[in-house]
């Protein structure tokens, strides 16, 4: 039952990186959110200070009401995966689990007890007298998950824990940990900046850039509903058009699209199954590329000023390189400023 | 660990490439034959094949006897031991903080740190015996700051067994340092954070994490620095005391100065005896390692 709260966390590196800047979240009990965005972001920064790994220079962090700000990682009720190599090699499987409760002066039976108990949690009964050199990657990582989960910290801090594995696998073990966490109900800080980890994962995304945040909104609100071009052009596949907007109709090129915003500049965002294509000649673009994926196809048609957009088709195999369509978005949003001017449901 | 990875990284040899191969060993085994495993083995003959008063030969062990029964030789077999086990001890407690610092620190002093730890390789030991008694010796330095401020002179460890040890240990710092920082290396950062975030303090981080994981390198070290101490020559014979000696001064003195080769063989003989039995110590303690 824990609540995590991050209030106007900055950090400034020595040499002058400002990694977090004013960053405030507040996780609910057992929740699980998704710190989201390009490499450099600070997302490892913040979880890093959730840990007790870095200080920071300003603001607070506090786990129920406990301001933690200053406590060190090892008297923290936090636990962290980290992306790799973190396990301790010397050490068998057993070993490396009861190391922590080991440290707690908890009696052998009951180390025993616990220890073979998140074993079986994380699907490694059986695994103990192994060494962790004869494991897999993805069998490393559920060892480094069971190492945390069976201390029963308040926080589960992941830091791309899959990031070294391949998609498959990545694949298999997010289920595995959502499945998990759901069913210890741990309030759980999660590092990606793989969109689909956090769309298929997060009971909310906060998407990140340069150390503060874009927006912070349920995995499906924030793909349908972006609030900056920034978190329209990285989530999903989206079309970004700058163009200007004179008298109710925006225009870029040959294309143009009614939208009810004052004159100015503006970007309109349009997702590739919210464009509709219907052939025309000479029309508003030209198609580049048809890649047919069996149950869709996907467009790169070409404005005459070679602005490239992509659009979703049912039928693929009537378009051609080189044909004329127009374009009719079903849905769309538009920024000016940084800020969201207009927004269109399908 | 390194052996098997290279093992692994090496192409397998193909019968065709064998003769070549094989050719390029035989070059250093038949030098480390005719430049080490000779001399040892003619060295032992010599020091059981003596000759009689008759005037031939006959086979006898009466050189070891000697050594064994005469005191003097005693003396200096324990001032030698003493001074390698001290040495080994006192390295230990000195570079091991040195080598966690290093690896540990950030701070911009840690460069300055590490300069200053490898700085004795490139002093060659006879420049450090004069250093030792310009700065320690009766009237240097020290006893000059000492007697400035009204103090008493120190007991200098000039010519006592203290000397060779001071001296042995500051040669023998660097590498000391390297090996120890090189098994550091081995230890990840994550693995470190991962410990602490599992609530292990200092402590329990050094004992439980790090040390064993450099427990190879710290026996690799200490064997280094036990066999160089072991028949070390220039500090003991400049810095030490004239009587007990340690093993390589005195047999110097032995074959130069007493020209008696036979009984500075039969040093030697029992000097690289002890430096075998440390050697074998260390493989076998690294294969039990290895080995898991
Ligand atoms: N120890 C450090 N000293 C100085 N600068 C640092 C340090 N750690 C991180 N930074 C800087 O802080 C910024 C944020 O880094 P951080 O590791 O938090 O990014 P990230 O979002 O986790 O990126 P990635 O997805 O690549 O892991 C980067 O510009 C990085 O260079
Ligand atoms: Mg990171």
């Amino acid at each position: 039952m824990s609540v995590l709260t991050i209030k106007d966390v900055t950090k400034l590196f020595p040499g002058g990186t400002k990694a977090v800047d004013s960053f405030s979240l507040e996780v609910a009990d057992g929740e699980l959110v998704c710190l989201l965005g390009p490499s450099g972001s600070g997302k490892s920064t913040l979880l890093r200070m959730v840990g007790g790994f870095e200080t920071p220079s300003a603001g607070l962090i506090a786990i129920d009401g406990e301001d933690i700000t200053r406590m060190p990682p090892e008297k923290r009720p936090t636990g962290m995966v980290f992306q790799s190599h973190a396990l301790w090699t010397h050490m068998d499987v057993f070993k490396n689990l009861a190391f922590g409760l080991k440290l707690r002066r908890l009696p052998a039976t009951e180390i025993k007890r616990k220890v073979e108990a998140v074993l079986e949690l994380v699907g490694l009964g059986g695994y103990g007298s192994r060494r962790v050199t004869q494991l897999s990657g993805g069998q490393q990582q559920r060892v480094a998950l069971a190492r945390s989960l069976v201390l029963e910290p308040k926080i589960l801090l992941l830091d791309e824990p899959f990031a070294s594995l391949d998609q498959h696998l990545r694949e298999r073990l997010r289920e595995e940990v959502r499945d998990i966490q759901q069913r210890v109900g741990i309030t759980t800080l999660f590092v990606t900046h793989g969109q689909d980890e956090a769309l298929s994962m997060a009971d909310r995304i906060v998407v990140m850039r340069d150390g503060g945040t874009e927006q912070i909104d349920r995995p499906d609100v924030v793909y349908r509903n972006p609030q900056t071009p920034f978190v329209a052009g990285f989530i999903g596949t989206m079309n970004l058009l700058e163009g200007t907007v004179a008298n109710g109709i925006f225009t870029r090129a040959s294309f143009s699209h009614p939208l009810a915003v004052a004159d100015g500049p503006a970007t309109l965002a349009i997702r590739p199954e919210a464009l509709d294509v219907t052939p025309a000649e000479p029309g508003a673009a030209k198609v580049h590329r048809v890649t047919d994926y069996g149950t869709h196809g996907l467009l790169d048609l070409d404005l005459p000023d070679d602005t490239r957009l992509k659009a979703m088709v049912s039928h693929p195999a009537q378009y051609r390189h080189g044909m004329g369509v127009n374009l009719t978005p079903r849905a769309v949003s538009a920024y000016r400023n940084n800020a969201q001017i207009f927004r269109s449901e399908a | 660990m390194t052996a098997t990875e290279a093992g692994a990284l090496a192409p397998a040899p193909t019968q065709r490439k064998r003769p070549i191969g094989l050719l390029l060993v035989a070059v250093p085994v038949l030098l480390v034959l005719w430049l080490i495993i000779w001399p040892i083995i003619s060295a032992m003959i010599q020091t059981i094949w003596l000759p009689t008063p008759e005037g031939g030969r006959s086979l006898s062990v009466s050189s070891y006897e000697f050594f064994i029964n005469d005191p003097y030789s005693r003396a200096n077999l324990s001032i030698t031991l003493w001074t390698t086990a001290v040495c080994a001890v006192l390295l230990l407690v000195v570079c091991l903080p040195i080598a966690l610092y290093l690896r540990f620190s950030d701070s911009k002093l840690a460069a300055y740190v590490q300069g200053l730890a490898i700085f004795p390789m490139f002093v060659p030991s006879i420049i450090l015996s004069f250093a030792f008694i310009r700065v320690l010796g009766p009237n240097g330095t020290v006893d000059l700051l000492l007697n400035s401020v009204g103090l008493p002179k120190i007991k200098s460890p000039y010519l006592t067994p203290w000397g060779p040890v001071i001296g042995l240990v500051w040669d023998n710092i660097p590498l000391t340092v390297l090996i120890l920082l090189s098994g550091l290396g081995n230890v990840s950062n994550q693995a470190i954070e991962a410990a602490r975030d599992v609530g292990a303090g200092r402590f329990a981080l050094l004992w439980h994490i790090i040390l064993p994981r450099v427990s190879n390198s710290i026996l690799v070290a200490i064997s280094f620095a036990v066999l160089g101490i072991f028949s070390a020559f220039t500090l003991p014979y400049i810095l030490g005391p004239a009587a007990p000696e340690m093993m390589g001064p005195f047999m110097q003195r032995t074959f130069r100065d007493l020209f008696d080769p036979t009984n500075a063989i039969t040093q030697a003989v029992i000097t690289f005896g002890f430096c075998i039995l440390f050697g074998l110590f260390y493989v076998r303690s690294v294969a039990k390692n290895r080995t898991p």
